[in-house]
């Protein structure tokens, strides 16, 4: 387990931005014992707003960006507590968790990473993507149900970023699954590293073909989790080996061989 | 005023009435960069075995109105990677450590205890009767006041430190589970573990939990415990209480302590705020300050009707 400070330090919200498809670009001003500029690629916050009992648990949100003494996180409405969270305004206090798990493996000259992101699994490969250092090549394949699901997108273009998208009816980009854009990238020439982050279904059509063409391959994982920092045992995924592993302390980020999904 | 905080339940001093429930602290260890696990009255371990143990498929978890369901399943390494890996590090931070365990039948609690019992450091044994999660996890036990005299008995015999007893609050009378406990031979009871329970995604239809059943925790259920420990106590068994559910502020755990628990367990609390026990020891600390009250164990039981 990595030596984190588990403890939550107070933040406010700075922003809180609609991007549409129930989902927020919330910005946290976070204290100086949360080290924003120590937020690697793949690493997570846990949440907390301002209320005591309901919901109990805090929520996991893998960090899109970072700057001076702020994260910047993208929050998708799936239930009560990433609803409330949602709707915090500016100067809501929060409570932050930080950073925790482990990261995606930084980009290699000579190497080019195709990050696969479905939906809002896109964060955590936009910050490997942002961090990609000069030499590295990175391109982002952002797939997604209709243009409306891509909320990203015009801020990873701004970024100066190589995107690829797609979406199942067509409305942006290639007709068809983040998998198809990826299998077209996979055939160019030289060699490649995939780091994918979406939907269940999605990551294990993407596991099917690195496998197949022999690509190495990396994913970051979401599941429900309660502690955030490996004592609750609750959000263990499947090791092919036997046993588990938890989601929080030994990923999010996992070699696609470490986990059966 | 100077507020003393210290319990003594059955020979052992605790010096905060405020400890880790099982299954929510892992082994004490875990957090210790921000809770020194000597200033808990005591670290309760997560549930261990004779043998090793795999734990339930996932989904293991999922949030319910001021609550959570989980279903674990008592993953843990063993009793005997607990002794050589977990209680080195425990012993050298000063931790008070009671172990909770629990056994597949009758013969592998007893092995349990056993080991239990030779391992240094460890200030009293936790029996769980009553985790809701595994199939032999004891709330088989823990539901039968027969089967539950029974066990403790038989793990009375193969220890000399203090023995407490987990009750399941999923039965239609506690007091008579437990008085089967005390008469067996129980030195304390811890209650209560969690309520079982299931939730339902409507989107696929299917369970919220891999495993279906889960065990209820947090604030939800603190009315059904304080209510039990409320008729624990007026029952008058002659054991102490250990005070377990949704307790998140030091008022909780006053309510408890009031009810008549002398010792109270932090579970749910620590998965949202792994400081917790901390603040609520402070808490704990300053209500008897605005009561005027100088020794914590003064208010056990002392809920006025």
């Amino acid at each position: 387990m990595s030596s984190t400070n588990v403890a939550f330090v107070p933040a406010l919200v700075s922003s809180n931005e609609d991007l549409g498809a129930d989902c927020r670009l919330v910005r946290l001003a976070v204290p100086e014992e949360l080290d924003a500029s120590a937020v690697q690629p793949g690493q997570f916050v846990m949440v907390r707003g301002p209320w005591a009992r309901h919901p109990v648990l805090p929520r996991a949100f893998s960090v899109l960006d970072t700057a001076p003494d702020q994260l910047e996180l993208l929050v998708k409405v799936v239930g009560r507590g990433t609803r409330l969270i949602a709707g915090l305004g500016r100067g809501a206090p929060v409570t932050v968790l930080g950073p925790l798990g482990r990261p995606f493996p930084p980009p290699t000259p000579g190497v080019r990473d195709l990050l696969a992101g479905g939906g809002s699994g896109i964060p955590p490969l936009v910050l490997h993507a942002l961090r990609a250092p000069a030499g590295t090549a990175v391109e982002v394949l952002y797939g997604g149900r209709s243009a409306a699901d891509l909320v990203l997108a015009e801020r990873i273009t701004a970024a100066g970023l190589s995107l690829h998208r797609c979406t199942e009816d067509g409305s942006a980009g290639l007709k068809g699954r983040v998998t198809e854009l990826l299998e077209a990238r996979l055939d160019d020439p030289g060699a490649h590293r995939v780091l994918a982050c979406g939907p269940t279904p999605m990551l294990k059509a993407v596991v099917a073909l690195c496998r197949s063409r022999g690509v190495a391959c990396w994913l970051s994982l979401e599941t429900e989790m309660a502690c955030g920092i490996g004592i609750c045992r609750g959000c263990s995924v499947a090791h092919p080996a036997g046993g588990w592993r938890c989601t929080c302390t030994d990923g999010p980020v996992f070699e696609a061989g470490e986990v059966v999904l | 005023m100077s507020v003393d905080l210290s319990m003594n339940l059955c020979g052992v001093r605790f010096d905060t009435p405020v400890l880790s429930a099982s299954g929510t602290f892992g082994y004490g260890l875990e957090a210790s960069a921000v809770v020194d696990p000597a200033v808990l009255g005591a670290v309760v371990t997560k549930g261990i075995s004779s043998q090793p143990r795999r734990g339930n498929p996932p989904p293991r978890i999922c949030e319910t109105a001021a609550g959570m369901l989980n279903s674990i399943g008592l993953e843990n390494p063993g009793v005997e990677r607990f002794a050589v890996e977990k209680m080195p590090p425990l012993r050298e931070a000063g931790a008070t450590v009671v172990a909770n365990f629990f056994g597949d039948d009758e013969e592998d609690y007893v092995a349990c205890a056993t080991a239990l019992d030779e391992i240094d450091g460890v200030a009293a044994l936790e029996l769980n009767i009553s985790c809701p999660n595994v199939a032999h996890g004891g709330m088989r036990y823990g539901t039968d006041p027969a089967l539950a005299g029974r066990l403790v008995r038989l793990c009375r015999a193969v220890t000399t430190k203090p023995l407490w007893a987990k009750l399941t609050p999923n039965v239609t009378d506690i007091v008579s589970v437990a008085r089967a406990c005390v008469e067996a031979g129980a030195d304390a009871l811890s209650l209560i573990n969690t309520l079982s329970g299931i939730g339902i995604d409507v989107r696929t239809r299917r369970p919220r939990l891999g495993n279906v059943f889960g065990g209820l925790s947090g604030p939800a259920i603190k009315p059904v415990a304080l209510r039990m420990v409320h008729q624990v106590y007026t029952a008058d068994l002659g054991a102490p209480l250990v005070g377990i559910g949704g307790i998140t502020t030091g008022e909780d755990a006053l309510e408890f302590i009031i009810a008549g628990a002398s010792l109270v367990q932090v579970g749910t609390a620590t998965f949202s705020e792994p400081t917790a026990m901390v603040r609520i020891t402070a808490e704990l600390r300053h209500w008897c300050h605005e009561l005027g009250v100088e020794r914590v164990a003064d208010l056990v039981g002392t809920l006025e009707i």
